[in-house]
């Protein structure tokens, strides 16, 4: 089948990675766009941003998707080179690193505290297809209860971050995150203008985006890898923040917005070192 | 030139800043915190960054980001703490980020003893990280003032083999005291044999040619050439590949560029006593070689025809120093004989090679001196102190 590539994926990405070789029915391609169309709404150029991701589905299919410069750390460890790497770089140069749940909440939740902690400019948009699925589908720490997967053969039971009462955002809001938000792939152009104003806010961002998983979660969990089920699956549980059901597992929307009001790591630890070097102290 | 009476760690320090060091991310661990508190008081006076980082492993990670973004960078630790780097440093040897990575051996395994010095670190030195398909650079300094040369040396290694370069001190030599001098500009830095290669950045496209070549630059993000680093087997333009003939040359790279470019850092070693063949070759680095030498120079003037030969250069392993079939004796600070495996590897087949060891503490000058009688004599090796009836 011919692949005719829209404006803004001749303008952002490689033909060389797209499409990507996710599965069949995979939703990550929908997160993807929208973090793109985010990025297009905001005017920014390729120069712009340098692009970070991980490893897992949502790593590797993002990996090299970027026309511009951009790498891929192992498990967990992306928040850690990217703060490095927010030192060394300019402060106008965005970093946006596209991770999976494992990745973030898992082998890398140190790593991302630390991150949210320091303040440092990034946009992490966090795919999260409900578990390990490049591994074949094991369950990670947002699968919701009681969910069937290779590792849960008799439905997920032991608490996580998404069980009543607990949210991984909480986390992260304790830790000093400046800008957190949810939304599920099929929330499209409500997603985009959340993910705009993550990248604009000069600070820590995160946006925990679950999307579905057809292929090992959809067949493991729903009996089939009908790529509908679980698209209204997901969709049955999200409901937006304020307007959430009874079975609501994902309240969407801006979830703590502290946009620019405490000061970011790159200028905070440049203007220290500066004022350290002319002065001798503090 | 100013002189100073201080630590290891200091030297190193202030090696780092003359290699051109910005950026230092470390995490505390005696013995090497000393060094990680020089950095913090001495890099923001020459606008650099210390960070301290939440575990070993997201130190180096800081550090590959910062090189990533076109600074110098190091971080330090010791032995539990260098296990942790095991993760970012198989990603800097397969993106090819230059990096300095020190570490100060203390007694192991584990926690072991925190304020005594071991040499339980020579293979990991190594294999700092799984998956094989790469050679290493280890540099193993064996007083403070070669301290700062090695890690200027480690930085200019990194830049042109654009990889990470280790130093392996141990705690006698990053926490003792000694004379140091630090050169105060380029001539004196010349002067002192120490040299500086600047960061570079790689254009592209070719961010990863299968080729041996040195002083390719290394990618350097935020310069928009597009160039992509992963752990994944890169193809030359750096997309992830999942290839065996890709990745064949991709190692190739990665084990070549070191061994076809030994020229650069082969010379890095101390012979005493070596140009008349000597019965018995005592083989060592770091500070036991400061024992060896010493009881060396005095075995000779007791007649005893006995040459020293200390290692600077530690991986990849020297063995040209090897070829002579004559009796060798490996002198270290652990118990279980690791850089002896390496001379019986090296030296011909059924040459005499035995292994002298100690742990937490130097050998002293009359037991090496009993040890290299012995030996001449055909005799075995008497052990000494904690003599275990079935040791």
């Amino acid at each position: 089948m011919e692949y005719r590539s829209s404006r803004i994926t001749s303008k952002y990405l490689r033909s060389r990675k797209i499409p990507s070789t996710a599965c069949s029915g995979c939703g990550l391609g929908m997160n993807h766009k929208i973090v793109v169309q985010a990025v297009d709404e905001l005017g920014l150029e390729v120069a712009d941003i340098v692009w970070g991701t991980s490893i897992g589905c949502a790593g590797r299919q993002t990996f090299a998707t970027w026309k511009g410069d951009g790498f891929a750390g192992t498990h967990g460890r992306a928040y850690a080179i990217a703060r490095g790497l927010r030192i060394a770089l300019p402060p106008e140069k965005k970093i946006i690193l596209t991770v999976g749940d494992g990745d973030a909440f898992g082998i890398g939740l140190m790593h991302l505290i630390h991150a949210a902690r320091s303040n440092a400019d990034m946009t992490v948009i966090v795919n999260d297809n409900l578990g390990y699925q490049s591994t074949g589908g094991q369950y990670g720490w947002t699968t919701p209860q009681g969910s069937h997967t290779d590792s849960s053969p008799y439905g997920m039971f032991e608490h996580n971050l998404m069980s009543e009462g607990m949210d991984v955002l909480e986390i992260l809001k304790g830790a000093g995150a400046t800008f957190l938000a949810r939304h599920v792939a099929m929330d499209g152009a409500r997603a985009v203008e959340t993910v705009k104003r993550g990248i604009l806010n000069r600070g820590f961002s995160l946006i925990h985006m679950p999307y579905p998983c057809p292929t090992n979660f959809g067949s493991r969990e729903l009996g089939s890898r009908n790529q509908v089920n679980i698209y209204r699956w997901i969709e049955e549980q999200a409901a937006p923040l304020g307007q959430e059901k009874e079975n609501t597992v994902w309240a969407t929307g801006i979830w703590h917005d502290a946009s620019n009001s405490r000061p970011e790591f790159h200028e905070m630890v440049h203007d220290t070192v500066e004022k350290i070097r002319r002065t001798g102290t503090l | 030139m100013k002189r100073f009476l201080e630590t290891g760690n200091f030297a190193i320090t202030e090696g780092a800043i003359l290699a051109g060091c910005r950026f230092f991310s470390g995490y505390p661990i005696t013995p090497a915190t000393e060094l990680a508190e020089a950095m913090s008081l001495r890099l923001p006076q020459v606008g650099g960054f210390y960070l301290q980082a939440e575990d070993e492993c997201a130190a180096m990670h800081m550090c590959i980001g910062a090189s990533l973004g076109g600074m110098k960078a190091m971080t330090a630790t010791s032995g539990p703490g260098f296990i942790l780097y095991a993760d970012p440093y198989g990603w800097a040897l397969g993106c090819e980020t230059p990096l300095v990575v020190l570490n100060s051996g203390r007694v192991g395994p584990v926690s072991g003893i925190t304020g005594a010095p071991g040499q339980g670190e020579f293979y990991l030195m190594r294999y700092p990280t799984q998956g094989g398909n790469f050679e290493t650079i280890c540099l193993a300094p064996s007083t403070a003032q070669e301290c700062m040369a090695m890690t200027v040396e480690a930085f200019y290694l990194s830049e042109r083999f654009r990889m990470p370069v280790s130093v392996l001190a141990d705690q006698l030599i990053t926490d003792g005291f000694e004379d140091i001098s630090v050169p105060e500009n380029d001539d004196e830095m010349k002067e002192m044999g120490l040299r500086v290669w600047p960061r570079k950045v790689c254009q592209g496209p070719e961010f990863y040619p299968y080729t041996d070549e040195l002083d390719i630059p290394p990618v350097v993000l935020g310069h928009n050439t597009g160039g992509i680093c992963s752990d994944w087997t890169p193809t030359v333009e750096g997309y992830d590949i999942e290839e065996v003939e890709a990745h064949h040359k991709h190692a190739y790279r990665l084990i070549y560029k070191v061994r076809n470019n030994r020229h650069l850092f082969n010379h890095l070693y101390e012979k005493k006593f070596m140009d008349d063949d000597p019965d018995l070759v005592v083989v060592s680095y770091g500070t036991p070689s400061r024992v060896v030498n010493t009881a060396v120079i005095k075995a000779r003037e007791k007649g005893l025809k006995v040459g020293s030969l200390r290692l600077i250069n530690l991986w990849p392993f020297p063995d040209e120093h090897f070829t002579r079939k004559t009796k060798y004796l490996s002198v270290e600070l652990n118990w279980d004989g690791e850089l002896v495996r390496e001379v019986q590897r090296a030296t011909p087949k059924d040459s005499e090679v035995h292994f002298l060891g100690t742990c937490g503490d130097l050998p002293t000058t009359p037991d090496l001196i009993e040890a290299f009688e012995n030996l001449l004599k055909n005799e075995p090796l008497s052990r000494k102190g904690w003599v275990l009836e079935e040791w």
